[in-house]
């Protein structure tokens, strides 16, 4: 494992040292968004909070993914126009008369 | 003895047809909003939205009697919908769908970890006032694969639970599932690498990247 070097001197160290393979990771990552949509048994997801607990860049990762599920959830989108709107229908009716 | 049927009787089209062009309507005006924003979403321009969206309804007008209301009306339409978009990229022949794996999600910069767009400390609505920021997410949504595109869209954007979307996409909720969290895995990843704001200072090494690529 590489060493972590840290400017967070004062926070107390994580109580087990993370030692993700890539195997790891994804195991972690495979599990993000039931952990954001609270659909993890409940000891998976004590086991995860404990770990995002322990691991600020996790944290963030978590936090990023969450903010872009907010943002797909709130992204605007554009209205049709009343002429629009009638003129669509007109051309599905015309569309779908028996020739 | 019958009563003669009343003399004027000006029958452009048949009772059926007749009812089935007033449902029509009713359901044209209820649904055409929601197919639009839908369709929007799918297709990022307005032109091609409005062909889904007419090719959506003529299908509906076609086979509106022989839906059976044993699913809501907005799933039946989404469901055509989502069967007309993928005629109309088969037709343009567009580029196969990739798959996307976890393994290309694990981080492999400092910076990759948060956002590097301004959401810090706003509602997401406030975060979407920013133009730029709207037009990144739009971007990153449009260079999803279609088939993960699909799912996102339906679950995170229209709101549709996962058997929902399930239900419309002919797959089994944990399969949904599955092509969302990657779907958000990319989506994420974009937004992160557009880099909207000033990048702000980056946590040091992580053992998500280590390992990893």
């Amino acid at each position: 494992m590489a060493k972590r070097t840290t400017t967070r001197s004062v926070q107390p160290k994580p109580a087990r040292p993370h030692r993700h393979g890539k195997g790891r990771c994804v195991a972690i990552l495979k599990k993000l968004s039931a952990y954001i949509d609270d659909e993890l048994p409940g000891t998976l997801c004590e086991e995860l909070r404990k770990h995002l607990g322990a691991c600020p860049n996790c944290e963030e990762f978590v936090a990023s993914l969450r903010q872009t599920v907010a943002l797909c959830q709130h992204q605007p989108a554009p209205a049709l126009s009343q002429a629009e709107r009638a003129r669509m229908r007109n051309e599905i009716l015309r569309a779908a008369r028996p020739r | 003895m019958k009563t003669p049927a009343p003399a004027k009787q000006p029958a452009p089209v048949s009772h059926s047809e007749a009812r089935t062009a007033a449902s029509f309507d009713t359901l044209y005006r209820n649904h055409v909003d929601q197919m639009y924003r839908f369709a929007t979403r799918l297709c990022g321009e307005p032109e091609a939205a409005k062909d889904l969206v007419q090719e959506t309804f003529l299908n509906a007008y076609r086979g509106y009697q022989t839906f059976r209301g044993d699913a809501q009306v907005s799933t039946w339409l989404y469901a055509i919908a989502a069967r007309a978009c993928s005629r109309m990229r088969r037709k343009r022949k567009g580029a196969p769908d990739r798959e996307l794996s976890l393994e290309e999600f694990i981080p492999t910069s400092e910076g990759d970890f948060r956002l590097q767009i301004p959401v810090d400390g706003l509602s997401p609505e406030e975060a979407l006032q920013n133009k730029e920021l709207r037009q990144a997410l739009d971007r990153a949504i449009a260079k999803l694969p279609k088939k993960y595109r699909m799912v996102l869209v339906l679950r995170d954007m229209e709101g549709l639970s996962a058997k929902e979307v399930g239900s419309i996409v002919g797959l089994n909720e944990r399969a949904v599932k599955s092509r969302l969290h990657r779907a958000r895995l990319f989506v994420r990843r974009e937004l992160s690498a557009q880099g909207i704001a000033t990048s702000e200072p980056s946590h040091n090494g992580h053992p998500l990247m280590q390992g990893g690529r």
